[in-house]
């Protein structure tokens, strides 16, 4: 019936200050940095600077419900952004990843020599600033100092117009994996690396080459790694703003909105329609948002079912 | 009960640490003693000429400071007027005036100015008055000339074009005669072309107090960007833009001969082509119609902004700075072209610039140039306008469109622009 039980203490009802103490300069800045902007940014696409009366009345905040996200979404400029977004996106992230997992495929076959430099020299240039990689390449592009153009006129080819219409998503594109196909590589390469060794001695029994061990067992065991690196990755492609603002002053193929992001500081800053580009930025928010949530729920099952 | 505990503490945190941050440095009250004017400016040298102000002003002291250059000082402004912290004196290119005071930056300073419009063309003093009041004091202007390198225009027996047509033959001449080298560029962005426009009569804006009137896409602009287009097109003129790396190359080794800016243009490439020293004169604007009107490119006026607490002695000094004599000879020293008459006048005690130094009579050849200039009304939008038709050019000339459709774009976004934030606009 009852079972007898050691006596208990009698729980204390004093609120436990030590872990809120600890927390409370994660939350201080979490709320200052994030929360409060983020709120304020919500509060500012619903209002605008608006004139009333005269040809020299001075602009006034008023309230203007959902105007802001009307314009946003029915400028044909953000959605010709988004699909430059999307070209420059197809190009960078297959490339990137894909070039990660080979990559990090090929460091981790046994016996593999100078492993430490390849993984060394992989990663550096991640470790160069957007800005910076931007205008080395952006030098290695303009027709008068690149050196591939000058190459190729050495041996009589036409040279290649990097920062054409049709070149600058290449020209970007290229920026965008030279700089993560590092970062992306060491996250896969760790997660192969904690793979356990019995799974390739069983393999191996069973007479696979390596070649087999990688495309049965490696790549099945690193989803969860791939679907971290892909979700990364599009959230930086999503987010894409100085690789094209630098390299904007080079090239005549890129407009002051070629991308979303810099549309929303144009709007914002050159053109002082803070509540529209507030507004945009909502949407882009809530967009990724929603395309990530997405992604995560689809691949989840898929991924995370076996481990 | 622990929930509502947590909350609670959780709260009075973050309200702890919202109270701590919204205590920004406190706020400068003058009560007496001497007056402390903060003067917001990019124009290198004006530092040095406000230092002569401060030596013999000791009751009216002005900081420059230097918080950005000309494309971000806008935003920087509004900003921190918005904050609650504006500067008492700030720099404002003439085609951004109107959409600062729209905004509200600017002080009307019409009744504190006295007779300082004396000391400037009427012209260049329209520039600084929105409607009927006055916020800023010119500074400097740009007056349009025709920089050129005149040892190569010598060397191949060619004058300096006084017609756009002769320009255009002279550009073919050029081509022909020395294969790597063009004549000069065409008016890619919207500054360039509002001073080719506002020389052939244009007025992208009007107003009658009420509305707006937008003509962007009139006869004179497009008689502008009508003679260009082929030009372009053939590839009689050179496609990049000014001050990128490849444009500096080609003005330093002589691919690139003529150059048509605003009067401040030889101090600005100097140091960018200082291989062509001494090489480079200028001349009168070649004309569309016969006018001897120039148009305006580039050019500065100081603005009171609205939040100042000292307007009196903000204006005493401006029109000491940009009316005097004696300040207006210090901002020429300084390398500005100075909007007054007395400054212009007095111009020709100065050197020379390094670039023109082979030309005596630079100063006087300016000083005409600068007394005819056109009249021109800019709008509240004119950033907007100058962003939309850079991208619509770029995209005409990229696509092989007709250049008269950047107008059109240009024109159609300016007007939605306008009427989306409130104004009337008259068809």
């Amino acid at each position: 019936m009852t079972t007898t039980t050691a006596p208990t203490r009698r729980r204390s009802i004093q609120p436990k200050f030590a872990p809120w103490l600890f927390l409370s300069p994660a939350i201080v800045l979490f709320v200052a940095f994030l929360i409060l902007p983020m709120a304020y940014a919500i509060y500012l696409s619903f209002v605008a600077l608006r004139v009333n009366g005269g040809a020299f009345g001075v602009r006034q905040l008023t309230f203007v419900g959902f105007d802001n996200y009307v314009a946003a979404i029915t400028d044909p400029e953000l959605l010709a952004g988004l699909g430059r977004l999307l070209h420059f996106g197809l190009l960078s992230v297959p490339i990137t990843l894909g070039g990660a997992l080979l990559l990090a495929l090929l460091l981790d076959v046994p016996g593999v020599r100078l492993a430490r430099f390849s993984r060394i020299s992989i990663f550096l240039p991640y470790a160069v600033p957007g800005v910076v990689a931007t205008l080395l390449w952006g030098f290695m592009y303009l027709p008068s100092t690149s050196p591939f153009n000058w190459m190729l006129k050495a041996v009589g080819l036409p040279a290649v117009d990097f920062l054409g219409p049709q070149g600058v998503f290449g020209a970007l594109a290229n920026i965008a994996v030279w700089s993560g196909l590092g970062f992306n590589m060491i996250i896969l390469y760790t997660a192969l690396r904690s793979i356990p060794l019995e799974i390739y001695e069983a393999a191996q029994l069973d007479g696979a080459s390596e070649w087999q061990i990688a495309w049965r067992i490696k790549i099945p065991l690193l989803t969860p790694a791939l679907l971290l690196t892909f979700i990364f990755s599009l959230l930086g492609t999503l987010q894409a703003y100085s690789e094209p603002m630098t390299l904007k002053s080079m090239s005549d193929s890129i407009s002051s909105s070629f991308f979303p992001l810099m549309k929303v500081y144009r709007d914002a800053f050159a053109l002082d329609d803070t509540s529209g580009a507030a507004a945009m930025s909502v949407i882009l928010a809530l967009g990724t948002l929603v395309v990530s949530v997405l992604l995560l729920r689809v691949l989840q099952r898929r991924t995370f079912e076996q481990s | 009960m622990k929930h509502t505990f947590r909350t609670a503490s959780v709260a009075a945190l973050a309200a702890g640490a919202l109270i701590l941050t919204g205590c920004a440095g406190g706020t400068e009250d003058s009560s007496s003693g001497p007056v402390t004017l903060t003067y917001w400016t990019w124009a290198p040298g004006v530092a040095e000429v406000v230092d002569t102000w401060n030596a013999e002003n000791p009751d009216i002291q002005v900081k420059v400071e230097e918080p950005a250059g000309a494309d971000d000082i806008v935003a920087k402004v509004l900003a921190s007027q918005r904050a609650g912290e504006g500067p008492d004196i700030f720099a404002a290119e003439y085609q951004k005036v109107p959409n600062l005071v729209l905004s509200g930056a600017g002080y009307d300073i019409t009744d504190l100015i006295g007779d300082a419009k004396g000391d400037f063309t009427d012209a260049t003093w329209s520039l600084t008055t929105v409607g009927d009041s006055v916020y800023a004091v010119p500074q400097d202007t740009g007056p349009m000339v025709f920089l050129y390198r005149a040892d190569i225009f010598e060397e191949h027996g060619w004058t300096a074009p006084t017609t756009f047509d002769e320009y255009a033959a002279l550009a073919a001449e050029v081509r022909t005669a020395l294969p790597d080298t063009y004549l000069g560029g065409y008016p890619d962005e919207g500054a360039t072309l509002a001073a080719y426009s506002m020389q052939a009569g244009a007025q992208w804006w009007s107003t009658d107090g009420e509305s707006w009137s937008v003509d962007i896409d009139g006869k004179e602009t497009q008689q502008v960007v009508d003679f260009w287009e082929p030009l372009v097109t053939n590839d009689l003129i050179d496609k990049k833009h000014f001050f990128t790396p490849e444009w500096n190359t080609s003005l330093n080794d002589g691919t690139l001969i003529s150059w048509m800016v605003g009067v401040w243009g030889p101090g600005s490439i100097a140091s960018v082509a200082p291989d062509t020293e001494g090489l480079w004169r200028i001349a009168k604007m070649p004309s569309w119609n016969g006018e001897t009107t120039t148009g305006l490119f580039g050019g500065s006026s100081a603005m009171v902004g609205s939040t100042t607490k000292h307007p009196e002695e903000a204006v005493k000094f401006l029109t000491w700075l940009n009316g005097s004599k004696e300040g207006s000879s210090l901002l020429a020293e300084a390398g500005l072209f100075p909007a007054s008459t007395a400054g212009q006048e007095s111009l020709s005690s100065l050197d020379v610039p390094v670039l023109v130094s082979g030309q005596d009579d630079f100063w006087d050849v300016a000083a005409d140039i600068a007394s005819d200039t056109a009249t021109f009304t800019w709008g509240p939008n004119v950033q907007m306008a100058f962003d939309s038709f850079s991208d619509a050019m770029q995209s005409s000339v990229t696509n092989k469109t007709p250049f008269v459709d950047a107008l059109t774009k240009t024109q159609d976004a300016v007007v939605s622009d306008l009427e989306k934030t409130g104004f009337t606009v008259k068809k």
